[in-house]
C-alpha cells in the first residue's frame, strides 16, 4: 500500500519571512572549506589567529565540502587544481558561496602567459565577491568577509542559483579548457 | 682563499689525468664545471662519487636550438672538501636519448622524469618515465623547448577577458 | 585482504598545502604510495625567460611561498657571480638579516604546523600569531608583508628605516621569554610524542641514497653539513653560532632541532645588528640602461641554506637583456618526490601528513 504524500504550498508570505530569517542564521555563520588551492592562503592563518580572529564574524575552517558553506580560492588556479576545485564545489549542498581572492581570478594576475594557469574564473565557475590584493593583507580580507555577509543577508549572494540554471554554458567552457573533469586514469595504471 | 684554490686545481689536474675533458671552466671561486663526451660521463661521475662527492644537487637540461642540441647538466656536492662540480654533456635534439645514472645516484630518478616531461628527453633504464607527473593530459610539444610558443597556447586554451572599456588609455586621449 | 586505492586529496585538514598523495592500503598500514605533485604548477621556468632580468624579480618570491627571501637570494648570487659587481659591505650585513628573519618565520610555520596532522590546533594559533609580528617587522622594513622584493643584484635595494634595530630587538627578547612554552607545549606532551617519538625514521644511508639535505641531514649523520658554515656566504663566517645534530633521526629529533635553531636564529640576529657597519647599501649595476641591463655570457649554481634545506638557482645567459634558462632546485623535491615511493610504505595512513610536516615539504618548490 502506498500513500502519496500531498505537498504542501506555502503560501507567498510566508516563504519570504522564512528566507529572511534563515538568510540571517547562514550569514552569521559561515563554514569555510579548508583548502589551500594558491599562494594567497598563507594569508588565511594570520586572519584566523587572534589579531585579526576571523571567528568573531562566525566564519571557521571545516573539513570536508558537504558541510562547508564557502570555498575561498586563494589566488590562481592551475589547470589540476580546477578540476579538483569544480569536484568540491559540486559537492557542496545548496545555499553555497565563492570568494576570489587575488587579480589572479580575474585575467590571470602575474602569471598571464604561462601554459598551465587559467585566465577567467568566472567562466567555469560563479563567483559571489572578489577581494583585492596581491596578495590582500588580513585586513582586506576580514572587509571582504563583512561584504560577504551583507551580501547574503540581502540575498545579492546568488551565484549558486546561476551555476545550476546555466549549467551547460559553464560545462562548454569547462570542457573547452580542461579536456575532462573527471580524469579516469588517476592511478597510472 | 689560498688553500681553496689549490684544492680546485688538484682535482682539475687529477681528473684531466684520468678522462678525456673537453673544457675545463670556473665560474666562481669554489666551483668548477667539466665537459664531457657523451661516453665518458658516466665512468667520469662513478669516479667523482667514489672521490666524495656524493651528493647530487641538481639534473636539469638546456635546449640550444640554434646549434641543434640539448646540454645535460649535472651538479654534485663534497660535504668535506667544499667544492661543487658541474658535470656537463651535449646530446643529439632530434634523438634525444641517454642513459640513465640511478645506479650511481639512486636520488635522480625523479629528475630525470622531470627532465623527460619537459624536454623530451628519453632515459634508458629508468622505470615509469612515460608516466605524466606534473602535466595531466598533456596534449602539445614538451613545454620548455625553446620552440614552444607558451603565449598561443595559453590565449587558443583559456580566453582572455573582453574589456568594453579601453582601461589602457589615459583619460582625455581620444 | 585486497588492497584498496586511497587517496589523501589535495583537499584535507592536516595536508601541508596543495598535494595529494596516493596510497593502496590494506586495512591500515600502507603498501605502495607516489605523490601526484603538479597542483601548484605555473610554469616559471619558461616565464622567466620571457621578462628581463629586473622584471624577474617580480616573479620569483612566489616560488617558495614560506620562505620567499631565498629565492631573491640566489638569484642575485647568480647575477653577480656572472656580472662581477662588489656587493657593499652594509648590504652583505642587512641581507643577513632579512635571510634570518624569514628563516625564523618558515620554522615558526613548520613548528606550528604540527597541529594540522594531530588536532594540536593550539600549536598552530601560537606559532601563527607570532608570525605575524614578524610579518609586520618586514611590512616596516620593506614594504610587503609576504613577498619582499628587496634582495636584487648589487645589494640591497633601499637602506633600514629609523627605530627598526630596537623593535626587532624587542620582538627576539619576547620570542626568547616565549619559546620554553612551546617546548612544553609540543615536545613534552604525551600525547603528542605517542605520535611523533620513533616514527618515520631516516637512517644515514637513505640521506645519501636520497640526497636529503637540511635538518633531514644534520638529525641522522650527526655531522655539521650546514651550508653556511661549509661553505660560507654573506658574511656568515664573520658570526658565531652553533649548528645543532643529532644521530639517531626519527620526527620527535628532528622536531627538537628545529626548536633549537631557532634559538640560535634569534643569537645571530642579535650579532649582525650589533656589527652592522654604516655605508651605501647598492651598487650601481648597469651595461645599457638602468632597467635593461645586460648579463654577461655564462653558467652558474648558488645555493643557500633555507630552513628546509639547500635552495639553488641554475642561470644559464648568453649575454642578453633576459636569461636563456633558468633551472630550480627545490629543497624538498628529494624527500617528497622519491622519499614518498620508496620508504612511505609500511607507516599507517595517519602517518601520512605527519611525512609532510617533519620532513619538511613545500609544495610549490616541488612543483614550480
Amino acid at each position: 500500500m502506498s500513500k502519496e504524500i500531498k505537498k504542501v504550498e506555502k503560501p507567498e508570505k510566508i516563504k519570504k519571512g522564512w528566507d529572511g530569517i534563515s538568510n540571517y542564521f547562514r550569514a552569521n555563520s559561515i563554514w569555510m572549506l579548508m583548502y589551500c588551492t594558491g599562494c594567497c592562503a598563507i594569508e588565511l592563518p594570520q586572519a584566523m589567529t587572534s589579531r585579526y580572529d576571523m571567528e568573531r564574524l562566525g566564519m571557521g575552517p571545516m573539513a570536508t565540502p558537504r558541510q562547508a558553506d564557502v570555498i575561498l580560492v586563494t589566488g590562481y588556479l592551475s589547470v589540476k587544481t580546477l578540476r579538483r576545485v569544480i569536484y568540491a564545489y559540486e559537492q557542496m549542498s545548496e545555499p553555497k558561496y565563492l570568494v576570489a581572492f587575488g587579480p589572479c581570478a580575474i585575467n590571470g594576475g602575474i602569471y598571464y602567459d604561462s601554459h598551465a594557469v587559467i585566465k577567467q574564473l568566472d567562466q567555469y565557475l560563479p563567483i559571489d565577491i572578489y577581494i583585492a590584493g596581491c596578495m590582500p593583507k588580513p585586513e582586506a580580507v576580514m572587509n571582504g568577509f563583512k561584504d560577504l555577509i551583507e551580501m547574503i543577508k540581502s540575498k545579492k549572494a546568488t551565484g549558486w542559483r546561476k551555476y545550476r540554471d546555466n549549467n551547460a554554458w559553464y560545462k562548454a567552457n569547462q570542457i573547452h579548457a580542461l579536456g575532462e573533469v573527471r580524469i579516469k586514469d588517476e592511478f597510472h595504471e | 682563499m689560498n688553500s681553496m684554490n689549490n684544492n680546485v686545481a688538484d682535482l682539475v689536474k687529477d681528473v684531466e689525468a684520468r678522462f678525456n675533458v673537453l673544457s675545463v671552466d670556473y665560474p666562481k671561486d669554489d666551483q668548477v664545471s667539466f665537459d664531457f663526451d657523451n661516453r665518458d660521463l658516466h665512468s667520469a661521475l662513478s669516479y667523482l662519487r667514489s672521490a666524495g662527492w656524493i651528493q647530487l644537487s641538481i639534473l636539469s637540461c638546456i635546449d640550444w636550438i640554434d646549434e641543434n642540441e640539448f646540454q645535460l647538466v649535472y651538479i654534485i656536492f663534497n660535504w668535506e672538501n667544499p667544492i661543487r662540480i658541474q658535470v656537463r654533456t651535449r646530446i643529439d635534439r632530434k634523438e634525444a636519448k641517454f642513459r640513465t645514472i640511478t645506479s650511481i645516484y639512486p636520488g635522480a630518478k625523479y629528475y630525470e622524469r622531470d627532465v623527460h616531461e619537459f624536454f623530451g628527453v628519453e632515459f634508458e633504464g629508468n622505470p615509469d618515465s612515460n608516466k605524466q607527473l606534473f602535466l595531466e593530459n598533456w596534449d602539445d610539444m614538451p613545454p620548455l623547448r625553446k620552440d614552444f610558443d607558451s603565449i598561443a597556447y595559453s590565449d587558443s586554451k583559456y580566453p582572455k577577458r573582453e574589456y568594453k572599456t579601453d582601461f589602457s588609455k589615459k583619460a582625455g586621449d581620444k | 585482504m585486497k588492497e584498496i586505492k586511497l587517496f589523501l586529496g589535495p583537499q584535507h585538514p592536516g595536508m601541508h598545502g596543495n598535494s595529494s598523495v596516493h596510497m593502496y592500503v590494506d586495512g591500515d598500514i600502507i603498501k605502495r604510495s607516489y605523490l601526484l605533485p603538479g597542483m601548484l604548477h605555473r610554469g616559471f621556468e619558461k616565464s622567466m625567460e620571457k621578462r628581463t632580468w629586473m622584471n624577474n624579480i617580480a616573479l620569483i618570491p612566489r616560488i617558495c611561498v614560506p620562505e620567499p627571501d631565498t629565492n631573491e637570494m640566489v638569484y642575485a648570487m647568480n647575477i653577480e657571480a656572472l656580472a662581477n659587481i662588489e656587493v657593499p659591505e652594509r648590504a652583505h650585513w642587512i641581507r643577513m638579516l632579512v635571510l634570518e628573519m624569514a628563516r625564523l618565520s618558515a620554522h615558526l610555520m613548520a613548528f606550528g604546523g604540527i597541529g594540522g596532522p594531530t588536532g594540536l590546533y593550539t600549536a598552530m594559533y601560537w606559532a601563527q600569531a607570532d608570525r605575524d609580528l614578524i610579518l609586520t617587522l618586514f611590512e616596516e622594513m620593506t614594504g610587503q608583508r609576504i613577498y619582499h622584493m628587496y634582495i636584487v643584484a648589487g645589494g640591497v635595494r633601499k637602506d633600514l628605516p629609523e627605530g627598526i634595530e630596537k623593535k626587532i630587538l624587542a620582538f627576539c627578547d619576547d620570542l626568547e621569554r616565549r619559546l620554553p612554552e612551546y617546548e612544553d607545549l609540543v615536545l613534552n606532551n604525551p600525547t603528542i610524542l605517542a605520535r611523533i617519538k620513533d616514527i618515520i625514521m631516516l637512517p644515514e644511508e637513505v640521506v645519501w641514497e636520497l640526497g636529503v639535505t637540511g635538518i633531514g641531514m644534520r638529525s641522522a649523520t650527526g655531522k655539521e653539513y650546514d651550508l653556511r658554515k661549509v661553505n660560507p656566504y654573506a658574511r656568515y663566517d664573520q658570526v658565531e653560532f652553533d649548528v645543532p645534530t643529532a644521530t639517531y633521526s626519527d620526527a620527535f629529533t628532528r622536531m627538537t632541532l628545529k626548536y633549537r635553531e631557532m634559538g640560535q636564529t634569534i643569537r645571530i640576529i642579535r650579532q649582525v645588528l650589533a656589527k652592522m657597519p654604516k655605508g651605501p647599501v647598492r651598487a650601481k649595476v648597469d651595461d645599457g640602461s638602468a632597467l635593461r641591463w645586460r648579463v654577461p655570457k655564462g653558467q652558474v649554481y648558488s645555493a643557500v641554506e633555507a630552513s628546509r634545506g639547500e635552495y639553488g638557482y641554475y642561470t644559464v645567459s648568453d649575454g642578453g637583456t633576459m636569461p636563456y634558462r633558468v633551472a630550480v632546485r627545490g629543497a624538498s623535491f628529494p624527500q617528497g618526490l622519491l622519499g614518498i615511493e620508496k620508504y612511505l610504505p609500511g607507516h599507517r595512513i595517519d602517518d601520512a601528513p605527519m611525512w609532510f610536516d617533519t620532513m619538511g615539504i613545500c609544495s610549490p618548490e616541488i612543483d614550480r
